[in-house]
């Protein structure tokens, strides 16, 4: 405040140039802080009410989904388990996959091999999620269509869902977090100092042995932060799974047609109204928990990681 | 003799884990150019979709696309790099810029269609902006911003402190000495964060599809150019989202050829800009 | 401090300063005679960067750095409020241990300051540059390159240019903190005839390591030791007949 008084009084303009300068950027950082406040306060206000005005119970711990009905009714505990289980599944598969990859590259691969490798895994990043979606649709669920009808030939209770459905979605996931677990944990194994590498070499340790006792260890909190930033990036994809999924709220099995967390608001939002609308608010607001849980567990990480 | 089966086994898999994930890019890059190239022609590219002529293209899409990146880009690079340069230059190490960092980090975690959702009832309801082009573009400013942040304040971060004390002791206030010697050190940094920026956007669906709506038309001349911020228009990824759903399939194979095209070109550009800042970095 | 001629630029009376909790400057009363050369010595960490740095108000940029007592500049505070720091760094000029030109051309390194200070003319600022480079004796060799990217040239060079950017803002003081460390012995010695030189002009402050460099270059030297200053004078009077048994130890290579 005194600066500034005393930039009025002598009207000195670089003075006054520095002073405005300071606080644009200020108010620039802070635009960060407003975005994330709002956006909680909003998805707050917006999917609080249907929790009231149904009860918490017949939302969360009820699995009847029928909001168009005459009665409608909207439980979305089978929607929230989609996600929870199409999210450990699509990571159980793509994690492995996406480490030994980045083993590969951080480790075995030859410099030149790793020069084709790297670009191409940074171009699986870039690919829009809606060609995912796209390829999913018409390459996987034709695919996963021919298993339905191998595994459930002749039964007569399987509703079968011509290959849209959970198992299709987990693996359109599981493709879609890789780049981002492959080069988070490649940049982690290389950063791993060599002399722990040299002298577990020295005792008689083989390359593998080196590998999976001494350097995945040691690149362990990089490696978990790969897999929380995956984890993320599955429980909050929509375009990619929402016409691969099916979108029948059921129970999450690999060959139901199921409706995820995000594929509901996106299929449902367009003709949503009235109550109908602030449930799907309400879906988007435990989307948000979820999500917040996973940034909190990620701060904690890095936060410890500066230690 | 065990060790070395297993020490084998071991390699194998890895490998094999390797060899999934390139086949696996590559199937999709010839799966998709071999389906959608039939569909890129000349008039695909120039026209708007006509339901009286029965004929197909995305002219409009591309012109929504090109309207959400330029007004994204003009809101969200003074922001990001204003708010870099207050983390960097100003802050010190207070607690405020704990929490501008946590919520820039927070802000790259959130879900595009949380964004959306947002976008729609904060911007186009609380604001009256409706289902317009702006409303798509302020939405995706949230979003990118970190990408703009993050790069900037590790550029800035790669200056050395020497050009920070030269230029101090010449007399130079701290704005004139960011603007004149740090901020042209960081340019290379700055770029890549643009570009990735770029990409993020003409990937975008979920967050566009609330917020800036499905038109298709061209904008008109004149004055219509400005007042088609203020309408509803779908960039290409949100088109091959819809095409997709009314299993027009032609349509979306040609619109991601498009869109591969461009992440191949966004990459590139990324690449070059990163090893110039890598360059910079080692001097 | 004992002078024999000229007038006082600077002087400092009880300067203390601390980093946090550590106690770096202890007392320092100093008196700093225009128009010569003043050498700091002393073992490494012994404060003689840190004072120099207290006298153009570098150490602000450190968050933790806490001032007390004053420094005269021209028998004006510069620590008094409503001093304008800029101005004061646009008097009190400074050149580092590690050449630091930026990535820019050499006429745009030179034309830094000036162009700070509001001079736009191009005619004014071709003047500057060449007066600056010639005045740091580098002129002749980037005469006909002065477009060329400053980080081109070799460490003496852009030492002798940073020097020269120095020049450009007319200080009337220069600091200079072990300017000649990181070149090599030609681009030193190149650098210590420069400094004698500059004395006609300014008033010139240099930290050191090397003492037959202080002997060289410098009318009076100051002796500091674990933040305090030990002992100041002539420079040959130090060198010849030390009046504290530290400030022997050390001459005669004892520590340090």
């Amino acid at each position: 405040m005194n600066v500034k008084a005393k930039c009025i009084i002598s009207k000195d303009r670089v003075c006054i140039v520095e002073t405005a300068a300071q606080a644009i950027f200020t108010i620039c950082a802070f635009v960060a802080i407003f975005a994330v406040g709002s956006i909680t306060l909003y998805m707050i206000a917006n999917g609080v009410p249907a929790l009231f005005k149904i009860g918490i119970r017949d939302i969360l711990f009820s699995a009847t989904w029928k909001p168009t009905a005459q009665e409608p009714e909207f439980g979305i505990l089978y929607i929230v388990l989609t996600s929870i289980m199409g999210t450990a599944l699509a990571v159980m598969i793509g994690v492995p996959i996406a480490l030994l990859t980045a083993v590969f590259l951080a480790e075995i691969a030859p410099k030149t091999l790793t020069a084709v490798i790297k670009p191409a895994v940074e171009l699986l990043a870039g690919i829009p999620s809606v060609v995912y979606g796209l390829l999913g649709l018409m390459v996987l669920n034709p695919l996963v269509y021919k298993w339905e009808q191998n595994l459930y030939r002749g039964s007569e209770t399987h509703q079968f869902t011509g290959g849209a459905n959970l198992l299709s979605a987990v693996l359109v996931l599981a493709v879609m977090i890789l780049p981002t677990v492959v080069s988070i944990s490649e940049s982690a194994i290389r950063a791993v100092p060599s002399e722990l590498k040299t002298s577990s070499m020295a005792l008689g340790a083989s390359h593998v042995q080196t590998i999976f006792r001494v350097i995945l260890p040691a690149a362990k909190p990089g490696i978990i932060m790969a897999i929380v930033l995956g984890v993320g990036r599955a429980i909050g994809e929509a375009m990619a799974i929402s016409l691969v999924s099916g979108g029948c709220v059921n129970f999450p099995m690999p060959f139901h047609s199921v409706r995820f967390l995000t594929t509901a608001i996106v299929s449902e939002m367009g003709y949503a109204s009235g109550l109908h609308r602030q449930v799907l608010f309400t879906i988007g607001l435990v989307l948000f928990g979820f999500i917040m849980i996973v940034n909190l567990i990620l701060n904690n990480i890095l936060i410890r990681e500066d230690r | 003799m065990v060790r070395k089966i297993k020490d084998g086994l071991i390699l194998g898999t890895i490998y094999l884990a390797a060899f999934f994930s390139v086949v696996l890019l590559a199937g999709i890059i010839v799966y998709v150019c071999v389906k959608g190239i039939g569909s890129v022609r000349w008039s695909f590219l120039t026209t708007v979709s006509s339901v009286l002529k029965g004929t197909v293209g995305i002219a409009g899409n591309i012109v929504n696309t090109l309207y959400v990146i330029i007004l994204t880009l003009v809101i969200v690079i003074p922001i990001g790099i204003g708010s870099a340069i207050w983390l960097n230059e100003y802050a010190g190490k207070s607690r405020s810029v704990r929490l501008v960092e946590f919520t820039t980090q927070t802000l790259a975690g959130i879900p595009s269609v949380i964004f959306g959702l947002f976008g729609m009832v904060f911007f186009g309801t609380t604001l009256g902006l409706g289902y317009s082009l702006l409303t798509g573009a302020l939405t995706l400013t949230l979003m990118v911003l970190p990408l703009i942040t993050r790069n900037t304040q590790e550029a800035l971060r790669a200056v050395p402190d020497s050009y920070r004390y030269g230029a101090v002791c010449m007399g130079a206030a701290k704005w004139y000495m960011i603007r004149t010697v740090l901020l042209p050190s960081a340019m290379p940094g700055i770029v890549t964060g643009v570009i990735l920026a770029v990409g993020r956007i003409v990937g975008e669906s979920a967050a566009l599809l609330f917020t800036a709506g499905s038109g298709y038309l061209l904008p008109g001349s004149g004055e219509g150019l400005f007042h088609k911020i203020m309408e509803s228009g779908g960039t290409l990824a949100v088109q091959l989202y819809l095409s997709m759903s009314k299993a027009q399939y032609d349509t979306a194979f040609g619109i991601a050829v498009v869109l591969l095209c461009i992440v191949v070109i966004v990459n590139f550009l990324t690449g070059i800009f990163a090893d110039k800042l890598n360059a910079a970095l080692r001097k | 401090m004992i002078t024999k001629t000229g007038n006082i630029k600077i002087k400092t009376e009880r300067l203390n300063l601390y980093y946090g909790n550590t106690h770096a400057l202890k007392d320092i009363t100093i008196k700093i005679r225009a128009n010569a050369v003043t050498a700091l010595i002393g073992p490494s960490g012994c404060g003689k960067s840190t004072f120099l740095k207290t006298l153009n108000r570098i150490n602000d940029l450190v968050s933790s750095v806490r001032i007390e007592g004053g420094v005269y500049l021209d028998e004006k505070d510069i620590y008094a409020p409503g001093v304008d720091v800029t101005k004061l760094r646009r008097k009190v000029g400074m050149v580092f241990q590690q050449p630091n030109p930026f990535p820019m051309s050499i006429y745009d390194n030179i034309a830094y300051g000036p162009r700070i200070h509001g001079i736009k003319d191009r005619n004014s600022l071709d003047e500057i540059v060449e007066s600056s480079l010639r005045d740091a004796g580098i002129w002749e060799e980037v005469e006909s390159r002065l477009e060329g990217s400053a980080l081109r040239l070799s460490g003496g060079q852009q030492q002798r240019l940073c020097i020269a950017r120095a020049l450009a803002v007319q200080p009337e003081v220069l600091l200079m903190d072990e300017p000649t460390s990181a070149l090599d012995p030609a681009a030193s010695l190149k650098t210590e005839e420069l400094m004698r030189w500059l004395k006609k002009k300014y008033t010139v402050i240099v930290v050191t390591h090397n003492m037959q460099q202080a002997v060289r270059v410098s009318d009076e030297t100051a002796f500091f030791l674990n933040g305090e200053m030990i002992e100041a004078g002539m420079t040959r009077e130090i060198f010849s007949y030390p009046r504290d048994r530290r400030t022997r130890d050390y001459i005669d290579g004892r520590f340090g």
